[in-house]
C-alpha cells in the first residue's frame, strides 16, 4: 500500500492514474457496449436468451439475412440521401451565413449567437415544431410555397412517400445549419487580415480571394466540420421519432432509425446490431477523416 | 520631371478623428522617400491611403499623372511590403511568388522563370519549395520583398519592413533594401519610426507628429536646419538639447537659464527679454581647453561604450554631450562647455518654430 502511496507521489504512479482514469472510463462506457454490440451481430438473440451472454453463434447469418431482406437497400439509399443531403444543406447553408456575419454589420455578433437557439433545442422539440410547419393542411410551409406560386395544391411533407424523408432532412438542415456556421465563422475569423489586403494588393479580386485564400485557409476547418456533420447525422434520431416514425411504409426510414426499430420494436436484436456495426465502420471512417483534418492544419 | 506619387490637400478622418491633415507630397521617380514620426502620427495611415487599403475624405491622390482617390487596390498597381509579412501559409515560396502573376493570368512556365529570377536576387533560391512556415524570420522578409519585386510596380510601399529582424540583421537588410531601390530603379516610400533608418536610407524624409507634416526635405538639410522644435528633437541620436533663455536688455546677447545665467554672444535682433530655446546637439558640444571661455557645469554621470563617451550634467534641464575620445573625468567634477556659434539652432518658446540665426 505504501508502495502505491509512493509511486503517486513520485510521478510515475500519477502518470498512469492521468491515463488509466479516462481510459477506464471509456471502455467501461464505450468500449465494452461496442464490443457487447459486435458480439451480438455474430449471435442469435431473442427476447429468451436477452439476459445470458452464451447464446448460439450464428457467423454471419444475421449479415446474410439483413441484405436479404427487400427493404435494406432502399433504407441505406435513404440513410446516403439523409447524410448527403443534410450536411450539403447544413454545410452550405452554414457556410453562407458566416460569410454573411463576416461582413460585420453593426449587430452581426448578437445576431449570430441567437442562431444558436436552434443548436440549443433538443430535437424532440424541434421536431414538434417542423411538425406544425410541416403539417399538410394548415403548414406555414406549405402556405408560403402556395403563396409564391411554387405549388397548386398542398404537399402532404409526412405522409407523402416522396416527401417524407426530405421532410426530416429539412428540419435536420435546419437543427444544424447553426453549429456549421459558429465553427465555419471561427476558421474564418481566425485568417489574418492582412492576407486578404496582401491578395488584393497582388490584383485579386473579392471571387479570386474567396478561391485562393478564404478555401484554402479553411480546408482542415470543413474536413472538420463535414465529418462531424456525418458523425451528427448519422446519429440523428429525433427527428425520426417525431415527425415520420420511418414511415410511410419505411420511404423515410434510415438506418439508425431502423437499427432502433429492429431491436426494441421487433425484438430482433441480432440484426439491430448487426446495423449499428455497419454504422459504425462508417462513423470510425468518418472520425478518421477528422483526425486528419485537424491534424493538418495549415496556419502560420 | 514627373512626379510618380502626388498628395494635395489631403486629409483623412476615422469617424470624427482627424488622421491625416492636409497632407502636402510630391515623390518623383525613382526616388527613396522616408515617412518618420511617433508612433500614432499616421505614417501607416498614410501609406495605407496611398495602397488604397484606406480611402482619404479629401485631397487628390495622383499615381503616375492619374488620379486614384476612388480606384481600389488591385488597379493602383503598387506593391506593398507588410510588417507582418502577409505571406500565404498555405503556399510555397515560389507559390507565393508567383501569385500576382497567377491573378495576372500569366503563364506557368512564364512566372516560374519569373520567381527563379528574383529568388536569384534576393538569394532565395534554394527555398522556392518551402513553406512561409518553415523559414526564419529573414528569410521570410526576403520572401515579402521578392513578392512585391516580382511585380515591376509603379512603386514600392514599406510598413515598417524591418522592425521584426534583429539589429544586426536590420543593419544589413537597409543596405540591401537601398541597393534593391537603386537597381531596379524603382520609386519606393518607407515608413519607420527609426529615424536612423530613415537618415541612412531616404533621398527624402518626411517627419509627422498626429497626422501633420512638420517639415520633409532632404536628411541633412533636416539635421542642419530643423524647421522647429519637435523636427529638432527626433532627428539626431542621442537628441538635441535644448536649454531655456531670453534676449538681453540690448537683444545682442542670450541669457540661459543655467546656474550662474550665463550669457551667450550672439546678435539675434531680438527685443528684449524675448523668450527662446537654444538648441545644441550633443555632438557639437566640446569641453573646453584650460584658460578658454566655456560655461560652467558640474557632471552627473558619464557612460562610455568604448569609441564614444556620453556625459550628462547635473544641471536643469540637464544637457548631453558625446565626446569621441575616453575620458578621464568623474561624476561631480565640474567641466567648462564650448560649442560653435554656428551650430546653434534658436527657436521661438512659445511657437516652438526656427528663429533666423545671422550667419
Ligand atoms: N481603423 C481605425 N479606426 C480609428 N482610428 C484609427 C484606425 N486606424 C488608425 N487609427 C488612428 O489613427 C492614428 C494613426 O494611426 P497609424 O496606424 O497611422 O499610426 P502609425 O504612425 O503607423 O503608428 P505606429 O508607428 O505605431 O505604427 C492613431 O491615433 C490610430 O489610433
Ligand atoms: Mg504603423
Amino acid at each position: 500500500m505504501r508502495r502505491i502511496f509512493a509511486s503517486v507521489r513520485d510521478g510515475r504512479g500519477f502518470d498512469i492514474m492521468l491515463v488509466g482514469v479516462p481510459f477506464t472510463f471509456l471502455f467501461a462506457l464505450a468500449g465494452l457496449p461496442l464490443i457487447y454490440n459486435i458480439l451480438m451481430s455474430f449471435q442469435e438473440v431473442d427476447m429468451f436468451s436477452l439476459g445470458s451472454f452464451i447464446r448460439p453463434f450464428v457467423g454471419f447469418d444475421n449479415y446474410v439475412a439483413l441484405f436479404k431482406q427487400p427493404e435494406t437497400i432502399p433504407i441505406l439509399t435513404n440513410t446516403v440521401v439523409f447524410v448527403v443531403g443534410s450536411i450539403a444543406g447544413q454545410f452550405l447553408l452554414g457556410f453562407g451565413l458566416a460569410l454573411f456575419f463576416w461582413t460585420n454589420f453593426p449587430g452581426a455578433s448578437w445576431l449570430r449567437g441567437l442562431f444558436l437557439v436552434s443548436w440549443v433545442m433538443p430535437g424532440l422539440v424541434v421536431g414538434a415544431i417542423w411538425n406544425w410547419i410541416l403539417s399538410g393542411d394548415f403548414g406555414v410551409l406549405n402556405f408560403f410555397l402556395r403563396e409564391s406560386g411554387l405549388i397548386d395544391g398542398n404537399i402532404f411533407w409526412r405522409s407523402d412517400p416522396d416527401f417524407s424523408l426530405w421532410a426530416v432532412v429539412i428540419a435536420n438542415i435546419w437543427l444544424g445549419t447553426s453549429f456549421n456556421m459558429i465553427l465555419l465563422s471561427v476558421g474564418l475569423s481566425a485568417i489574418p487580415g492582412d492576407l486578404y489586403e496582401a491578395a488584393e494588393m497582388d490584383g485579386a479580386n473579392a471571387w479570386q480571394r474567396f478561391w485562393t485564400i478564404t478555401l484554402p485557409m479553411m480546408r482542415s476547418t470543413i474536413g472538420a466540420i463535414i465529418s462531424l456533420g456525418l458523425i451528427f447525422t448519422l446519429q440523428q434520431f429525433d427527428l425520426f421519432a417525431a415527425i415520420t416514425d420511418g414511415g410511410p411504409n419505411n420511404s423515410s426510414n434510415v438506418a439508425q432509425y431502423w437499427a432502433w426499430d429492429l431491436s426494441f420494436r421487433q425484438y430482433d436484436f441480432g440484426r439491430g446490431a448487426t446495423i449499428s456495426v455497419i454504422m459504425t465502420v462508417f462513423v470510425m471512417f468518418a472520425a478518421a477523416v477528422y483526425v486528419r483534418s485537424t491534424r493538418h492544419e495549415v496556419r502560420g | 520631371m514627373t512626379q510618380q506619387i502626388e498628395l494635395s490637400g489631403v486629409n483623412k478622418y476615422y469617424g470624427a478623428y482627424h488622421a491625416l491633415k492636409d497632407i502636402e507630397l510630391s515623390i518623383p521617380k525613382g526616388a527613396f522617400v522616408a515617412l518618420v514620426g511617433p508612433s500614432g502620427c499616421g505614417k501607416s495611415t498614410l501609406l495605407r491611403s496611398l495602397a488604397g487599403l484606406e480611402t482619404i475624405s479629401s485631397g487628390d491622390l495622383m499615381i503616375a499623372g492619374e488620379r486614384m482617390n476612388d480606384v481600389p487596390p488591385r488597379r493602383r498597381d503598387l506593391a506593398m511590403v507588410f510588417q507582418s509579412y502577409a505571406l500565404y501559409p498555405h503556399m510555397t515560396v515560389e507559390q507565393n511568388l508567383t501569385y500576382s502573376l497567377k491573378i495576372r493570368g500569366v503563364k506557368k512556365a512564364e512566372a516560374k522563370k519569373a520567381a527563379a529570377d528574383v529568388a536569384a536576387i534576393t538569394g532565395l533560391s534554394d527555398l522556392l519549395h518551402r513553406y512561409p512556415r518553415e523559414l526564419s524570420g529573414g528569410q521570410r522578409q526576403r520572401v515579402a520583398m521578392s513578392r512585391a519585386i516580382i511585380r515591376h510596380p509603379k512603386a514600392f510601399l514599406f510598413d515598417e519592413p524591418l522592425s521584426n529582424l534583429d539589429a544586426a540583421l536590420r543593419v544589413h537588410m537597409r543596405k540591401e533594401i537601398r541597393a534593391l531601390h537603386d537597381r531596379l530603379g524603382a520609386t519606393s516610400v518607407y515608413v519607420t519610426h527609426d529615424q536612423v533608418e530613415a537618415m541612412t536610407m531616404a533621398d527624402h524624409v518626411v517627419i509627422m507628429r498626429s497626422g501633420v507634416i512638420e517639415q520633409q526635405g532632404p536628411p541633412l538639410e533636416l539635421y542642419d536646419r530643423p524647421a522647429n522644435r519637435f523636427v529638432a528633437g527626433f532627428i539626431g541620436s542621442p537628441a538635441m538639447n535644448f536649454i531655456p533663455a531670453k534676449s538681453g536688455r540690448d537683444g545682442k546677447s542670450l541669457v540661459l537659464d543655467l546656474p550662474g545665467s550665463q550669457v551667450l554672444d550672439l546678435d539675434l535682433g531680438l527685443p528684449p527679454g524675448h523668450a527662446v530655446l537654444v538648441g545644441i546637439r550633443p555632438e557639437h558640444l566640446a569641453i573646453a581647453a584650460q584658460d578658454m571661455p566655456g560655461f560652467e557645469v558640474p557632471i552627473a554621470t558619464i557612460e562610455s561604450t568604448g569609441a564614444t563617451t556620453f556625459v550628462t550634467t547635473a544641471t536643469a534641464p540637464e544637457i548631453v554631450l558625446v565626446l569621441n575620445s575616453r575620458s578621464t573625468l568623474a561624476a561631480g567634477a565640474m567641466i567648462r562647455l564650448t560649442f560653435a556659434p554656428e551650430n546653434v539652432h534658436l527657436f521661438d518658446a512659445k511657437t516652438e518654430k526656427r528663429l533666423a540665426t545671422k550667419p
